[in-house]
């Protein structure tokens, strides 16, 4: 049941995130939808199944956008694993613990794909657009990343993977 | 317990390592099969999105039936992609300027393709159409509107397109000025903060005598093999050339809609009679992402 979960939410988190515009004002900002699923689960779960959402979720994002393969990937997994190892130090219930670690993702995951793609000359964004795209990024990330938790969160009570009244823990 | 995490950390680098270092068939095969398979949900998405959109209108009485809707509006749009080429055509036939060439003219034969999103990430200026190699819409063909030319497709799969817009860095287009048959080359500069798609035109030694002007057409110059000829651009802007005139650079006002595309024309061979397109691509029209 939990990696059908991890499923439906990836799908609905990609779908969502393709049909999203991109942000103009902020340099083609993208909702990163699936940079929040990716951070619910580093909240919420082990390791290992952060790090599947995450693998799962970069070749999704690759696959529908234009990025080499794998390089999503490697930034939703840094991105992961450095929430996990700040969760014990927050309230992960609270807003804006979710508002913080969505926004700061968001940044090393946005300058992060910059670096890697503009190594690999793929694209040819000046640092100022880029900067200004991880500014959006990063407001767009720190309004999702809560909406994101609570769809997750109802999803798993619907299909019962958590209980109702559930306040906390990490299954 | 620590170790089987350290071995599971590393194990997870080396399969990225691997994913990253995939060879680029292999990477396009899974690439490909991802897009595949979410493409009939992105479908659904785009399409009940677009539903969405068009039960908004009705509620405020100013769509009439949805599918009826689509329907002509596609019609219309091929209408007057077609009117469009008429009104060049007989332009042209009046000046008598492109008769050696008319033989070449032929019409192509256009794909109606959908529009299904956008790139997902947003780090180019992109499309994915819903049509791939199974209705003949492949790598390197012209994508096109009744307004304008739209882009170029870069990838495309078995039911899937990717469209490289020509307001992407990456995008560059041989062009001409329609006025003075100046040539240069239209190049992406992204979008405005107003989500405006623009585009900057290059020429390299402007004749003087005719030069280039702000509200100048810019059109396909037909060069490299991947866009058809004539195909409006947009038009000038901006117009900057420096005193001896070896160099000029302009802003384009981009002509098609770049950013309300729900459906394009994938330009696909040239029909039957007609001579084919030359193979060879100069570095002019290269740069895929």
């Amino acid at each position: 049941m939990k990696f059908l979960v991890l499923l439906l939410a990836l799908v609905t988190c990609a779908a969502v995130q393709a049909l999203l515009p991109a942000w103009a004002w902020f340099g083609g900002a993208q909702a990163p939808v699936l940079l929040a699923l990716v951070l619910f689960y580093a909240f919420h779960y082990s390791r290992r199944w952060m790090l599947w959402c995450a693998f799962a979720a970069g070749l999704l994002q690759d696959a529908l956008g234009q990025v080499p393969l794998g390089c999503s990937c490697l930034c939703f997994a840094l991105a992961g694993l450095w929430a996990q190892r700040h969760r014990e130090d927050v309230d992960e219930q609270a807003y804006i613990s979710q508002i913080i670690f969505g926004g700061v993702a968001a940044a090393m995951m946005t300058l992060l794909l910059y670096g890697l793609l503009r190594f690999k000359g793929e694209i040819t964004l000046p640092v100022g657009d880029a900067l200004r795209k991880t500014l959006g990024t990063v407001l767009l990330a720190a309004v999702l990343t809560p909406v994101v938790f609570r769809v997750v969160l109802g999803l798993e009570r619907r299909l019962g993977e958590r209980p109702a009244l559930e306040t906390g823990g990490h299954p | 317990m620590r170790d089987r995490t350290l071995v599971g950390v590393i194990l997870a680098g080396l399969v990225l390592l691997a994913i990253l270092n995939l060879p680029d068939s292999v990477s396009g095969r899974v690439r490909g099969f991802i897009r595949d398979a979410f493409a009939p949900l992105q479908d659904l998405v785009a399409s009940a999105s677009r539903q969405g959109q068009e039960t908004l209108k009705l509620a405020r009485g100013v769509s009439g039936l949805m599918s009826e809707n689509q329907r002509l509006a596609s019609e219309l749009a091929r209408q007057r992609l077609r009117l469009n080429e008429l009104e060049r055509l007989e332009e042209e036939t009046l000046k008598l300027r492109h008769l050696l060439d008319a033989r070449r003219r032929a019409p192509q034969r256009l794909i109606t393709c959908e529009v299904l999103g956008r790139d997902a990430t947003g780090w180019w200026q992109a499309l994915r159409l819903d049509k791939g190699t199974g209705e003949g819409v492949r790598a390197e063909l012209a994508v096109t509107t009744p307004e304008g030319l739209v882009g170029r497709v870069i990838s495309a799969t078995t039911r899937t397109a990717d469209v490289l817009l020509i307001s992407d860095p990456k995008c560059k287009v041989s062009a001409l000025v329609s006025r003075s048959q100046a040539f240069g080359i239209v190049v992406g500069n992204g979008v405005t903060p107003q989500g405006l798609p623009t585009c900057r035109m290059e020429f390299i030694n402007v004749d003087r005598r005719h030069g280039v002007q702000n509200g100048d057409e810019v059109v396909t110059s037909g060069l490299g093999g991947i866009f058809p000829r004539d195909v409006l651009i947009g038009r000038l802007d901006n117009v900057k050339t420096n005193e001896s005139g070896l160099y000029a650079e302009a802003d384009v006002v981009v002509a098609a809609d770049l950013g309300a595309l729900d459906y394009v024309f994938a330009v696909a061979d040239e029909r039957p009679g007609a001579p084919p397109a030359p193979a060879a691509r100069p570095a002019a029209e290269a740069g895929a992402p």
